[in-house]
């Protein structure tokens, strides 16, 4: 059974104490503990000592989705904490400007691919062009992204076949023509169906719909039924 | 199986076929393309930063998409809009309007039809294909969308989203894509179909158009219909063959039978980023086809492109009426190098060993 989990961001905006809590309560068995904002990395990883995680069976954490450049070599640093925990760190492209300084993670940094808002990483051209220059880097595949680049599913395919050996962790969420992380509707489901097969069941899946704690639940099982591979199967028999 | 008896044998290398593709005028016609495009960017830009978005793209099609400009071509454009309504849509179309309507001089307005200089929306064109909706404005536009369109500034998102969409849509309606046994892809029936129908309205709507302009025009559009026209058609049938000849494709199907659909969209969406002239190119190469067919193709497309690049000729073209035809000397000119060019697409199409029986199958009946 896949082991799918929430990221803090989605449950509550800023405050990854009470999106803790939540997850107590619901018995959500992954956390991606969220950064987005640069204001916000510092403090997060300043608490890591104190909070409670040993309920979870897997643990990921989202660097700010944009920084400042003069901020590049403070974030690095401050990750290493977070590095020496072995948690996936996950990375947008267009946040980092010197990836070098970013190589010596390993395949700890796991690389997202990108909404249409941003510049780069939303295609397998762009992502195989980034892990030319970060060849240990893993990939957290953004579904819900790749539906929103290309409603076909078939980049999101291509994406999966060409870096199969990457994949650490899945972002799935249904993301709105504004770029916002809704819950997944009846259309987004039939869209993850047609590439569920090539996500290893292996693979933590985190939430990132924006739901209240009383629909949690609801969430994560209209997840599994995206993720199931019976279902895809019955479509894609030709 | 009929699809699957032939081997690939490249006769005509790839150097051979890159030195077709440098027969003059081409490469001048490519370059004047791209720094029209570049040029056209600039000059919306200048008067309206950031016109298309992540929803909308800024679509070119004929030759300036084809990399076949020349001094007199049509800038036929579309505001493509794919994402929520806005009514601020139209009013960014009337400004890009207006941009190239006050550099008209440059950029020659496109043809009286309609087909082109509005808005489009991915919705239609993804949506209505085949069935009453699907009107001659929407199958142009989709057609010349996936076969000669390109964008204009660095938004090519909506553009790439709705050519996607429109050929997962061809091939959602295919029941079978493989062969019986599983080993290649067939023709996908449905998209081939569309091609076959839209060249078959070019020609139906070149007597309609005859009609209604009282014969204006007649020679440059006659022109157009024996050389460009039917390039593109021929390119159109070339991606869908290649669906089932090409053996880089058919690999990836032994190895993985899963996501097989979108693997072929992103084949198709490959091939038609293509110019047509370069999808010739690549048969040739790719199909053996025996340089003097690639050579007589490429020479004749090649003087067409000198033709319509000569203002004299081409406003003689323009000016001729059926009736003059058959004495006018630029139009026997353009007679006697059609005549080479379907020469060449017949040997390619009715006569190459691996081509040929897909002409015969999918082509007539």
């Amino acid at each position: 059974m896949r082991l799918i989990g929430f990221s803090t961001g989605a449950l509550t905006r800023s405050d990854f104490r009470t999106a803790l809590q939540i997850m107590a309560r619901t018995h959500v068995q992954a956390v991606e503990l969220s950064a987005l904002r640069q204001n916000e990395l510092i403090p997060l990883i300043e608490d890591l000592n104190d909070m409670e995680l040993r309920e979870f069976r897997y643990i990921a954490f989202h660097a700010p989705s944009l920084m400042d450049c003069d901020f590049e070599p403070v974030a690095i640093k401050a990750l290493s904490e977070v590095a020496l925990r072995e948690w996936p760190m996950i990375m947008h492209p267009d946040a980092m400007y010197d990836l070098s300084r970013w190589e010596h993670f390993g395949d700890l940094l796991c690389i997202e691919n990108m909404d249409k808002r941003k510049p780069i990483g939303q295609t397998l051209a762009h992502l195989s062009e980034i892990f030319k220059f970060l060849p240990r880097a893993s990939l957290c595949f953004d579904i819900g992204h790749a539906r929103q680049v290309d409603p076909t599913m078939s980049e999101a395919a291509a994406i999966l076949k060409c870096h199969k050996g990457r994949l650490r962790q899945l972002h799935i969420s249904e993301v709105n023509s504004q770029s916002k992380h809704d819950p997944l509707s009846f259309e987004s489901i039939l869209a993850f169906q047609k590439v569920a097969h090539l996500i290893p069941e292996t693979v933590p899946v985190i939430v990132e719909s924006r739901v209240n704690e009383d629909a949690v639940d609801e969430e994560i099982q209209n997840v599994r039924k995206a993720l199931a591979v019976e279902n895809v199967l019955a479509l894609a028999g030709d | 199986m009929l699809e699957s008896r032939f081997m690939s044998r490249s006769e005509t290398s790839a150097s051979i076929v890159s030195e077709f593709l440098q027969l003059a005028p081409l490469p001048s016609a490519r370059a004047a393309a791209a720094r029209i495009r570049e040029e056209l960017d600039l000059l919306l830009y200048a008067d309206i930063p950031k016109y298309t978005s992540e929803d909308t793209s800024l679509v070119v099609f004929g030759s300036l998409a084809r990399g076949e400009w020349t001094s007199a071509s049509d800038l036929d454009w579309t505001y493509l809009i794919d994402g929520q309504a806005n009514s601020d849509h139209l009013v960014i179309e009337q400004k890009i309007r207006r941009v190239f309507e006050d550099n008209k001089k440059q950029f020659r307005a496109p043809s009286q039809a309609g087909t082109f200089g509005n808005m489009a929306f991915s919705h239609d064109i993804i949506h209505q294909i085949g069935g009453q909706n699907d009107t001659n404005k929407n199958t142009t536009q989709r057609i010349l969308l996936l076969l000669e369109s390109t964008t204009i500034g660095k938004n090519s998102q909506a553009h790439e989203r709705v050519i996607k969409g429109v050929i997962n849509r061809y091939l959602e309606e295919d029941n079978h894509l493989f062969v019986e046994d599983g080993t290649r892809y067939r023709v996908p029936r449905f998209l081939l179909n569309d091609i076959v129908r839209f060249w078959r309205t070019m020609a139906v709507d070149f007597a309609s158009k005859q009609r209604d302009r009282a014969g204006e025009g007649w020679g440059l559009r006659n022109a157009k219909l024996r050389m460009s026209r039917k390039l593109i058609f021929a390119s159109g049938l070339l991606v869908c063959f290649g669906c089932n000849l090409d053996s880089q494709l058919q690999k990836k199907i032994s190895a993985d039978k899963s996501a097989t659909r979108l693997d072929l969209v992103n084949y198709i969406r490959d091939q038609i980023k293509l110019t047509p002239l370069e999808v010739l190119a690549k048969a040739i190469e790719q199909y053996g086809v025996s340089k003097n067919v690639g050579e007589e193709l490429f020479r004749a497309y090649a003087e067409f492109l000198m033709i319509l690049d000569n203002q004299p000729s081409r406003d003689q073209l323009k000016e001729l009426r059926a009736a003059d035809s058959r004495t006018d000397p630029v139009f026997k000119r353009v007679r006697k190098i059609s005549e080479a060019f379907e020469r060449a697409l017949d040997l390619l199409f009715f006569e190459n060993p691996q081509i040929a029986p897909l002409t015969r199958k999918y082509g007539v009946f």
